[in-house]
């Protein structure tokens, strides 16, 4: 968090009071209380000079250090000494199933698709053109139907939104010390091709590729270097030709291609349209589009309080992946385009323990489709952990599991200290413990404190007296009907022990018998009873639940159907209400529609008897 | 001889008053920063001053002093409004304004204005009396844009 700078010591008032304080000790000028006077004009130009001084060596100090300082150039500056590159605007990706379909009896047996074909999408009325990165070929049916493939023959051909634009540079003398500059603030530098071309009008090239990617780096290893530098554009450099990779020799030409893009607001394209016709031997065939998956994975650059996060433990982790927090430093520095949050953890804190893995858990943006979650931790997996990763570790991926937490809030509301009604304040209240959520929670490791909520309630209006909130916490399974089975339900945390009042493990309705039914705990026992809802137990022993660990288990549960969906909630009481800590892959989110605001009118008279 | 006094509703009234009124010299720095023989500056004293400190005011612009922005005579501001804008009531209403909020050692006695809208100049002379010495002052403003 940034250090917000407090004037109030550097104040000009201040200071001129100060200045006025001296002169009172002399006698020979009298008028410097007067603001007209030449005097006071004088004292106004030494504070007006002393106060911003003051405020410039202060401003010069906390942009001096990454935790206080404000610009962004300061940030990015301090972030590369630490070899950390901020993301620069990323390119919106989609999915698209492409063909061609070609009748003539002489056609080809395959058909290339080129470089930069491109397609436009409308988001929010608002034309985007999306264009493909690589060449993709189909191959002939037997009818003339030519489905485009990748390398590793799925029919899902990326595009990516953006303009293609080419920066062409003579390498000048070693003496010059040239540096290439991109000044584009919106480059994807994630789609930067560099091919390096032996002399101007040659056609033989050697291709160059990011630094960050570089598992060794020798005297001819072929890297580049690229930077954002304080105007907000972008620097290319490379190496020296001795430690830090190969240099590019004068009179070399440097061709580099890259797409600037619009960012996130290309998001959520899904019908596209190709610019132009595909040519094959002279003749025009129309580009047949299937959208695969809609447009996702676009953002725009990493913020300050991103970066000020990330560089640190980026450099922590060294380009290694040994701790848990190293998985998670070089994932986000990767692919936080697609990724809420990350979380790693050892196999020997697994349950069950599985020494030799390393668990990771991914939560991804919203909107991302299957296809892409699986291509991410393909890539994660090929870029990262085969690479950087402590030999005969393996990386296992594991989905985040979602705690939800049911909360019943009651407060004493005085309607005489406001005009807002009782209904319309549980409404706030509500809000704000949506709001709450989503500020505070949703992320792994996300502490739910529930002092911190109520905290906030008493001070959303005065006529709050006081307010109380019981949790639980509630997890869902998709039992399978008609089947006798038996299901495990995770919670992470403990659960309370049982008593002679209250219900511990409650469940969802269900249809079972053709009776409308519900699972409960036994009072003052750990066994789990079925009931229909007329309290007739059902079934006498349906399982049973562990405090300790957390762990409900039912045995031989065989619902007929389930009441609302094919979602059944099973709701416990937290051994404690305060404090829920959710553990590895799980997530804290809110049952919204289990939450209930209620006030409770209370006007602060003495009652005269209960 | 003891000297006799009589008490004041007896009809004694040599008695002195215990309220007395503490005269006050005023002496500001020279703006114009012209040098004595001996390289000191020159002072302003008494009406100087408050004379000094009238004209300041008066030349001063809204927003020209550090943190009050509300601070001046504003007088410049109106070289550069339309001619037809610019009432003389107006004019001599700005400047009793800023000297009573500012200079509380003058009191405005009288200000004449007179516009030349021809030659784009503006005179204003403000007549002021100071408080402490009931001495009267005139000051004279001629404001005209150069370009």
């Amino acid at each position: 968090m940034a250090t917000l700078i407090k004037s109030t010591s550097l104040d000009f008032n201040t200071i001129k009071t100060r200045l006025k304080d001296d002169l009172k000790k002399q006698a020979e000028f009298k008028d410097y209380d007067f603001e007209g006077s030449g005097l006071s004009n004088i004292l106004d130009v030494l504070a007006y000079n002393t106060h911003l001084n003051g405020l410039t060596a202060n401003f010069a100090l906390n942009e001096s250090f990454l935790n206080t300082a404000q610009l962004r150039s300061s940030v990015v500056s301090h972030a590369e000494a630490l070899g950390y590159v901020p993301r620069s605007f990323t390119a919106s990706q989609a999915l698209l199933n492409l063909s061609v379909l070609i009748t003539d009896a002489n056609r080809p047996t395959s058909v290339t698709l080129p470089v930069g074909t491109s397609f436009t999408s409308t988001v929010a009325g608002i034309s985007y053109t999306f264009r493909t990165l690589e060449a993709f070929t189909g191959v002939d049916d037997g009818n003339g139907l030519y489905v485009f493939k990748t390398k590793t023959d799925s029919n899902q051909i990326p595009v990516f939104e953006g303009t293609q634009k080419t920066k062409t540079f003579i390498i000048g003398e070693t003496s010059d010390s040239q540096i290439y500059v991109i000044p584009d603030t919106t480059a994807d530098i994630n789609s930067l091709n560099v091919k390096v071309f032996e002399t101007v009008g040659g056609s033989t090239f050697e291709s160059y590729t990011d630094l960050r990617k570089a598992i060794r780096i020798e005297s001819t290893s072929k890297h580049f270097q690229i930077k954002e530098v304080p105007s907000g554009t972008y620097e290319l450099l490379f190496g020296d030709g001795k430690s830090t990779g190969k240099r590019p020799v004068a009179g070399n030409k440097v061709v580099v291609t890259y797409l600037s893009v619009v960012g996130a607001t290309a998001d959520g394209a899904s019908a596209f349209t190709p610019s132009s016709q595909l040519t094959v031997d002279g003749s025009q065939y129309t580009i047949n589009v299937v959208t695969d998956t809609v447009s996702a994975g676009g953002s725009f650059k990493e913020s300050i309080e991103s970066i000020r996060q990330n560089a640190p433990i980026y450099f922590a982790s060294q380009q290694r992946l040994v701790t848990a927090e190293d998985y998670k430093a070089q994932i986000l520095a990767n692919f936080s385009a697609f990724l809420d949050d990350v979380i790693a953890w050892g196999g020997n804190d697994n349950v069950p323990v599985e020494y030799g893995n390393v668990y990771v858990g991914l939560k991804f943006k919203s909107g991302l489709s299957e296809a892409t979650q699986s291509d991410v931790k393909t890539q994660i997996v090929n870029e990262l952990t085969d690479n950087l990763a402590i030999m005969s570790i393996s990386t296992e991926f594991v989905d985040p599991v979602e705690t939800f937490l049911e909360l019943q809030t009651f407060f004493n509301f005085d309607p005489d200290l406001t005009n807002t009604t009782a209904r319309a304040t549980e409404n706030l209240v509500e809000t704000t413990i949506q709001n709450f959520f989503a500020t505070n929670l949703n992320k792994f490791g996300q502490v739910f404190r529930r002092s911190a909520i109520l905290s906030q309630i008493d001070d959303l209006d005065v006529a709050i007296l006081n307010s109380r909130m019981t949790v639980k916490a509630q997890q869902r399974i998709t039992p399978i009907t008609g089947q006798s089975l038996s299901y495990d339900i995770n919670f992470p945390m403990a659960i309370a022990t049982p008593d002679d009042v209250n219900r511990i493990v409650t469940s969802g309705r269900f249809v079972f018998n053709s009776r409308t039914c519900f699972i409960r705990n036994k009072l003052s026992s750990l066994k789990l009873e079925m009931v229909d809802i007329d309290g007739n137990v059902q079934v006498d022993n349906i399982g049973s639940y562990e405090t300790g660990t957390g762990k409900v288990s039912l045995v031989g549960f065989n619902p007929t159907t389930i009441e609302g969906g094919s979602t059944l909630k099973i709701s416990v009481t937290p051994n404690n209400e305060s404090t829920i800590r959710p553990l590895r892959n799980f997530t804290l989110d809110l049952d919204t529609d289990a939450l209930v605001a209620t006030a409770q009118i209370d006007f602060q008279n003495t009652q005269l008897t209960l | 001889m003891p000297l006799r006094a009589f008490s004041i509703e007896d009809g004694n009234l040599n008695t002195k008053s215990v309220s007395v009124a503490r005269s006050r010299a005023y002496s500001d720095i020279d703006l114009t920063f012209a040098k004595k023989a001996n390289n000191d500056v020159f002072k302003k004293n008494d009406a100087g001053a408050v004379k000094q400190s009238v004209k300041n005011i008066l030349m001063t612009n809204f927003t020209e002093k550090p943190f009050v922005p509300g601070y001046g005579g504003n007088l410049s501001a109106l070289l550069f409004a339309l001619d037809t804008d610019v009432e003389e009531d107006d004019i001599i209403q700005q400047v009793v304004t800023a000297i009573e909020a500012y200079e509380p050692r003058a009191d405005v006695l009288s200000v004449k204005v007179r516009e030349l809208p021809e030659q784009h100049d503006l005179r204003i002379t403000v007549t002021f009396r100071i408080l402490s010495t009931n001495v009267i002052e005139s000051v004279d403003l001629n404001l005209t844009r150069l370009r």
